[in-house]
Parts: C-alpha cells; structure tokens; sequence
C-alpha cells in the first residue's frame, strides 16, 4: 500500500556510456537528497518532542525550536521535491495529454517537451533570483532567533533552495532527452 | 508627476501600525502635495498578500514595492541595533519617550541608519511603538518568588527579560496566547494591553501585573532607497511630512487606547495590579545583562552594538527616564 | 492593458494550461512570472517575487508540522490501527447502505479534533479508506469523493489553522472561533452522511453498489481489542492538547511519536515499511507544499493586478443592503476558491470586508465560520481544489484522474453549500456554545 521508491537506479558502473549513465547519476543524485529531506523530517518530530518533554517533564524547554522548524521544512520541500517529480507526485491534469498521446503521438510528444522547457525556464528564473539572496545572507551570516536565546544561520536553507531547485531543472531537462531520444512515448504521470 | 506606490504590510489592517497608511500618511502626504503639480496614491496590500510579517524589510529592499512597514522585531539580523530596547527592559514605560527619542536617533545618528542603508531601505519615519509590556498570569503574584518553575511565554529577545525569575520562558507567539493560557501549556505570558484586550487574554490570565517592563520600539515605515531618491525634493519633503503627522496620530491613539485597555480588562474581572518597587528592582537585579552581551555580540560582527546601547541609554536618561539597571554601565 | 486587465487574462492562461496538462505548480510559476512582468514591466522583478515567495511562504512553525500530520496518519495507515478503527466504524454502520463512507465521515470527524488541516486529513484517509471502500464495490470516484469531502472537517472542527488566521486577522477571539466550528462541523458531518446513504440508494450508476453485507458482525471481544489502539491515539493527542501538554501544532510530533509506538508494539510496523512511511511523507509533503508555494507566488501576482481588489470593492461598495452583501461576498469566495488556496483568500478578502461589515453590528464570530465554510468550499473546486490534488497524489492509480475525483467531490462541494445557507439563516449554529 506504500507507494514504490522510483525504480532503483543501475549504478553507473553497469551502464556503459552516454545518457542512460547521466541519468543513472542523476536519479541516486536525486535520491540522496530524497533521503537527506526524509532524515530531516524524523528530526523534526524528535525536536518537537524533545522540546515538548523537556518542557513538561523537566521544565526545560529546547530554544529556538519554532525557528528551526520555520527553517527545516523549506529545506524538506526543496531536498524532495527533484524526486516528488521523478516518481510521479507533480499534479497535472493528463486527460487531454492521454488523449492525444493516442491520436497525435508527434503533437503530444512535443507539446511535453514546451511544457518540460517551460518549467526549466520558469525554475531557472526562480535560480537566478533565489542565487543572490543566498549570496547576501551567506556574507553577512543572516540569522534567525533572538541574541542572547538562539540563533541559527539561514544561509544554509537558502542553499538547499537554490541547489533543489537545480536539481528539479536537471529532471525536466532529463524528460526533455527521454523524450527526444524516444526513451519516453506515451502519457507520462 | 504622478506618483504611485505600493505599500506593504505583513499584519492586517486592524493593527494600529497599518491603519497608520490609509488613515493618516497618504492623506497627509497628498495634503503636503497639493498645489505642488504632484500627485501620490498607494496601493495598501498589506495582511501578507504580497509580504508576510518580518518579509517587509526584503520586498521594499529588494523593489517589489516602495514603502512597507519595516519591522525590526521581526528581522532581527537586518536591522540588528534597531532592537536595543528589546535588550533593555526596566528603562521607560512612556511609549511616547521611547517612539519620539528613536525617531529622532534614525533622523540624527548614522550609526542608526547604516542598517537600512545596508538594505537599500530609507527611514521615512512613523516608529512602531509598543505600550509597556505587562506580565498576565493564570496565579496571583505576591511576590517573586511566586513565578519560580512556572512557564512564561515571551516573544523574540523579551524571553532574556525572564533570566533570574525562576520562570520557564517559552517563545511564544502572540496568535496562541489565548489557547495555550486556556490549556495550561503556558502559565502565563508577557504581553502589551493593547494587544491583550483584542485577544480577550484576560479571561484566561486574569492576574494583570504592570511590572514596568517597558515600553518598546518595533519598528518603521521604510520606502525603497532606488525608489526613494528618484523622487523630486518636494515628494520626498511630503512623504516625512505624512510619517511625522502618522507617528503623532499613532501615539496618541496608542496611548489612549492602552490605557483604556487597561480598564476594559478591569472591568471584565480581571486583577489590575501595579508591582511594588521593590518587587520590580528585584526582578531588575536578578537578571543578566544581555544588552551587554548583545553589544558586544554586535561589535564582534562589524555593528556598533555597544556605542548604540549606551548612546540610547544616555538619551533615555537625559529624556527624562529612571532605569532600573543602567544596562550599559555594568 | 491595465494591470487590470493583465490579471483576468492570467487567470484564462492558468486555467488553460491547467487544463492542457502543464504541471499546476509550474502553471501557476509561469503566470505570475509573466503577469508580474506585464504588470511591473521588469523580468527581474517578477523573478524577485517568485524567490521570496519560495523562500518565506512555508516558513513557519504552522506549514513546519505539515509532514508531521502526515507522517502521524501514514504511521496509522501502515501499523493497521486505521484499518482496525475502520473495521469498528464498519461494524457499526453494516446494516447501512453507503455503511463504509458514513464510516469514512465519521473517522474523519473524529480526526478532525486532533488535526489542524485538511491536507493532512485527506492523505490519510486516501490510504486507509479508498481501497477498502473500492474493495466493498464503491466507484473509485465515489470513494476519493467522500475523503475529499469530509477532509473539510479538519479545519471547521477545531483545532483549524484556518480559523486561527482569521482571528488574526480580524482580532476576534480564538478561543471563541473554535468553538463557533463545532456544531457547523458536526452538522456537516451528519449531512455529509446522509447525502452519502442517499447516493448510495439512489445513484448507484455515480456510486457503485456498496455491499457492506459481507461485513461480519464483530464480537465485542474483537470490537474492543480493534478499538483500543486508535483510541489510545485519540486520548494522547486531544487530552495533550486540553490538558495542556502540548499546543494543537506540536500535537502533530506527538501523535507521530505515538503512532510509530503503537505500530511498533503491535508489531505491525517493520523497518522496512517505516522507511518506506517516511519516504512517502516527504514526498506527499513535498508536492503539497511546492503547489502552496507557487499558489502563493500566483495569489501575489494577482494582489498586484488589483483583481481580487476589485472583486472585494464590488462587494464592499455594493450598496445593497446587508443580506446582499454577503451573500455576494460568499459568492465572490467560492468563484476565488475556484483558484486560489484557502489562506489566499483569507489574506485578500477578510480586510476589505471588515471595514464594512464591523459598523453593521454583525457578529464577526459567525463572519468568521460563514467565512471559512465558504473558503473550504474551494478545497473541492476545479481547476485548483488543493483537498482533491492531495488525493491524487497519494492515491497512487493512474486510472484515477483528478477529473474524476473532481467530479467525486462535486456532490459534497453541494452539500457544503447548503451548510453555509444554514449557518446564514441560523446564526446560533455558530454562536449558541459561545
Ligand atoms: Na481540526
Ligand atoms: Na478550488
């Protein structure tokens, strides 16, 4: 009743040259991150907890917990987002693609590779604004919290944004080569 | 010229600190214009459509919109020496003291204005003041001793207020308070009359003690610096003229407001009490010096944390103020 | 073109693309990108936007607990205990036609006490109750329908994020919203479960035919060892939370920790199908939150084009007197709800109303559940209903087209109408527990 993991990636090894080893690397690239945001979210429900016993049980609550949590599920979302879409998660309404899949395989093939380029350009804006922030806070070590209670870094969440977010671009460009090398023909979830 | 501008906030509308724009700032600004060949509108978005709370200060800086409700409590990094008062409680509980005495400091120091500077932001005016912080609480308080293992929300830096108490600080969050009080997760909080009444704190922490812990600087109304300086000389003297008549407005309506609140709460069987002396310099002496601490943390970053801690202090004390503690001579 | 303008056409170009099949949250990134572009004349800016909204939108302790309400309910989806506490609800409604989706109701009204949304509602009950609904001979659309629609009850049952933001919103009494959600919820719950018998007996073309006939009867032995586990569960998390251990948020961490400890000690839960549980929340989590996060990025965009402004003005201006007034400003939120997300709308709508509504002595308790009831609504709606997106992505069947759960849905959509047309006429629904 669990959803299946994607399906293993080949290590790159076994897989002679060209894109199928790309994408081999990709895929444990995106896996790696998949498993990074998972570990993340088992912390946050042993912070929580920790700060709700500690509170009750000891009178010693953790700092800065809301912090860390308002920080950590932005690098969830942007850990596992590249492999949401890998397995299928994205919404997209397919009745119309299925359909033409059938009747116009040529139109429909090129209608996914528009929409695929169209989230690589829409992403790659996202990029190249999301970049600089990181920059800036990276510099001047931008914080969360109070002084003398907690502070915590927010360069790091912003990172995971901007490198999940590459990530996710590098998965559509790899649905756009899928599609053109024929590795790809029919509706696709 | 036309001048059009989109001003943002992170609260909504009810807050006094955004009714400010609509009621007061605009008017006064088009007022200043009139006659001039300017025109100015702006466009309110302000409850979180375009910036949520703390998200301001980047989206003025940044262009998407030219003025916003800038708040330093919120951005504590950014606009880090901003927040000296939260880091010296116990020095003035006179919102008017504290909002005229910061304006002028952001209209006068340097030192006050690299922040937002730094943040391609200009300080119009229209500082954010906040009543004196109360303690409510579920028990009496007889004395101090009456705190000790009970657990206190408190928001941001305030939490470094509880040090030496023997209360539990919890951060908390202003929206909660009622719920969390009502359950039993906090004992109790510290919080402002005139956020207290509108979130009916009274009913579950019905033990008001004004503690004088002090009135508060939150933050300003801020226009994008690009924005700002493309503006003509007569645009620019209008909109201080619109934050200087706004500030004036929102204490005094401030003001009135909190100490009404003050007898609202009364009047619905809450235990209005004023704090003895002595249980007020106890509390004061058994704290840690965490202005200092801060100061010095600030220094070590490039920021000028101790010569604003003591210039503040200073003015304070020349203003008229009687800290309990003289955090930046300890 | 005014910006105006820009903002109705962006609206055509999103439910266009939606419907031709571009990834909704890449659908929506693309419209604002372009509307801010068109509206503010600069690339950079509209890109600006897009990277504070992905930065700050989620970024807090509230959409912090989202995997944790997840994971709490895959936990209990996986160790069995949702199955058994189904299996009671089945016992009890056997002899019923549509036995199983009353059942469905039911649960999810109980869940509701311990969840603060609706997301988390749905997901769960996608994996405990569809297959056992399509297993007894419900349509799959029938049964994504009802989870979609009794989802809604997460956040009108307290505790509800969602009434908590319109108490931020207006000042208005937390405490008093929550309770002013109970008896609209309960009485949503019972119609919901009447409208269930109803289709069942006289629709079963849309429904299916249940057979909830070759359900055994449980021996109380069974009952009770079937119940016990859920109802642990239940006791941690809503006597934590008026007891005062924990607040409703962190009532998500602890009712995880509660459900993998249950799950391991009955032994159902092996290392194996808790990995798998984790993995599946993040990726559930993920994918809901990124589509929050470009609906949030659209709603700005919009905010800009000054069209739910407009909306909002008609309203406010419409000097109608105060039944027509709000009865369009329920209708202005159900055509929002249509494609923006709950919260959205709360944002926009709530200050442009207040100013008009506050001087006509209306209660803004009651305001505030008329409000939400209408907001919900859109949970379910096309092109954007974030309830039946959720569904979707845990369902994990290709035959299940989100048009189909659409349409699912599309009864309870209905029945919620009728909610709000009897919370309007009968203000005591809200306000007789305050
Ligand atoms: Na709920
Ligand atoms: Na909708």
């Amino acid at each position: 009743m669990v959803h299946p993991e994607a399906p293993p990636a080949p290590s790159p090894a076994e897989q002679g040259s060209g894109w199928d080893a790309v994408f081999a690397w990709l895929d444990r690239i995106t896996q790696i991150f998949n498993v990074a945001g998972t570990a993340l979210i088992v912390a946050l429900m042993v912070l929580i907890g920790a700060d709700v016993f500690g509170r009750q049980a000891f009178n010693a609550p953790i700092s800065g917990v809301p912090e860390m949590v308002s920080l950590s599920i932005v690098a969830i979302v942007f850990l596992q987002v590249p492999q949401a879409l890998r397995s299928g998660r994205f919404t997209r309404s397919d009745a119309l693609l299925k359909l033409a899949w059938r009747k116009t395989p040529r139109f429909a093939k090129t209608l996914e590779i528009v929409f695929d380029a169209v989230a690589v350009g829409i992403l790659g804006a996202l990029v190249y604004a999301a970049w600089p922030l990181f920059v800036k806070d990276w510099q001047r070590n931008t914080f969360v919290g109070a002084m003398g209670d907690f502070t915590a870094p927010v360069w790091p969440v912003k990172l995971i944004l901007v490198v999940g977010t590459v990530l996710l671009i590098a998965q559509f460009l790899a649905r756009i080569v899928k599609l053109t090398t024929g590795r790809v023909n029919g509706a696709s979830e | 010229d036309d001048v059009k501008a989109t001003a943002v906030a992170g609260h909504p509308p009810v807050f006094r600190w955004v009714k400010m724009i609509p009621e007061v700032f605009v008017p006064t600004v088009q007022k200043e214009l009139e006659g001039s060949g300017h025109t100015f509108t702006v466009d309110l978005q302000a409850g979180g459509a375009i910036a949520k709370v703390g998200e301001e200060l980047e989206t003025v800086g940044e262009g998407l919109a030219e003025i916003g409700t800038v708040q330093a409590l919120f951005d504590p990094a950014k606009l880090a020496v901003q927040n000296v008062t939260y880091y010296t409680p116990f020095v003035s509980s006179d919102v008017k003291q504290i909002s005229n005495m910061m304006d002028r400091l952001h209209k006068e120091d340097a030192r006050l204005q690299q922040a937002y500077t730094d943040n391609n932001i200009v300080y119009l005016g229209a500082p954010i003041g906040i009543d004196d912080y109360l303690l409510m609480t579920k028990f009496p308080i007889n004395s101090l001793a009456d705190l000790d293992g009970k657990k206190i929300a408190a928001p941001g830096a305030a939490i470094n207020w509880l040090s030496g108490t023997g209360a539990v600080g919890v951060s908390g969050n202003l929206t909660t308070y009622y719920n969390e009080l009502k359950t039993g997760v906090y004992d109790g909080v510290i919080v402002f009359a005139s956020a207290a009444v509108p979130g009916k704190l009274y009913e579950v922490a019905p033990n008001v003690t004004r503690m004088g812990l002090g009135a508060q600087f939150a933050g300003v109304l801020g226009a994008n610096k690009d924005w700002y300086d493309a503006q003509p000389e007569a645009v620019r003297m209008a909109l201080h003229k619109g934050a200087d008549a706004a500030k004036d407005w929102y204490n005094d309506d401030l003001t009135n407001f909190a100490a009404k609140a003050l007898e609202i709460m009364a009047a619905n069987g809450a235990t209005v009490v004023e704090a003895p002396e002595d249980m007020r310099k106890a509390w004061a002496a058994g704290m840690d010096n965490a202005a200092k601490a801060w100061a010095a943390d600030l220094d070590g970053k490039g920021v000028k944390g101790t010569e604003v801690l003591s210039l503040y202090m200073e003015e304070m004390r020349k203003a008229g103020a009687t800290p309990l503690r003289n955090w930046d001579k300890e | 073109m005014t910006p105006f303008d820009i903002g109705i056409v962006s609206l055509a170009a999103m439910v266009a693309l939606v419907i031709a099949g571009l990834y909704v949250p890449i659908a929506l990134m693309a419209c604002s990108f372009v509307g801010v572009w068109a509206i503010k004349g600069s690339p950079l800016l509209a890109s600006k936007l897009l990277s504070l909204a992905a930065t700050n939108t989620i970024s807090s302790y509230y959409f912090g607990v989202v995997p944790l309400f997840v994971l709490m309910g895959f936990l209990v989806a996986e160790s069995g205990i949702g199955r058994d506490a189904y299996d009671v609800a089945n016992a009890a409604f056997r002899k019923l036609k549509g036995g199983l989706g009353v059942g469905t109701v039911g649960a999810n009204a109980i869940f509701a006490a311990i969840t603060g949304i609706s997301i988390a509602s749905a997901a769960i009950f996608t994996k405990i109750a569809v297959p056992e609904m399509v297993r007894h001979g419900y349509t799959k659309r029938f049964a994504a329908g009802i989870v979609a629609g009794s989802s809604v009850l997460g956040m009108l049952i307290p505790p509800s994020l969602l009434l908590i933001l319109y108490g931020v919103l207006t000042e208005q009494s937390i405490g008093d919203l929550f309770l002013a959600g109970i008896l609209p919820g309960i009485v949503m719950a019972i119609l919901f479960a009447l409208g269930v018998v109803a289709m069942a007996t006289f629709a079963p073309g849309f429904t299916g035919s249940p057979r909830e006939g070759d359900i055994p009867a449980l021996p109380a032995r069974a009952l009770l060892f079937k119940a016990v586990p859920i109802a642990l569960l239940i006791l941690l998390v809503l006597g934590g939370i008026y007891g005062g251990l924990f607040t409703p948020v962190e009532a998500g961490a602890i009712g995880a920790i509660g459900a993998l400890v249950l799950g391991l000690a009955k032994g159902t839960l092996g290392w194996r199908s808790l990995w798998n549980v984790l993995v599946e929340t993040g990726l559930v989590t993920a994918s809901v939150c990124f589509l929050i996060i470009a609906a949030q990025m659209y709603s700005r965009m919009l905010a800009f084009s000054g069209v739910p402004a407009g909306f909002g003005n008609l309203v406010a201006t419409a000097d109608i007197g105060l039944w027509s007034v709000l009865l369009l400003y329920c209708a202005v939120i159900i055509v929002m709800g249509m494609i923006l997300d709950s919260s959205s709308i709360l944002l926009i709508l709530v200050p442009l109303m207040l100013p008009v509504i506050a001087p006509l002595n209306v209660d803004l308790i009651w305001f505030g559940i008329v409000t939400i009831i209408a907001v919900e609504i859109g949970l379910l709606t096309p092109p954007f209903g974030i309830s039946v997106y959720v569904i979707k992505s845990v369902i994990d069947d290709p035959e299940v087209s989100l048009s189909e759960i659409f349409a699912g849905a599309a009864p309870f959509a209905l029945i919620m109408l009728v909610v709000l047309g009897l919370v309007l006429a009968f203000p005591q629904l809200a306000t007789a527990l305050l």
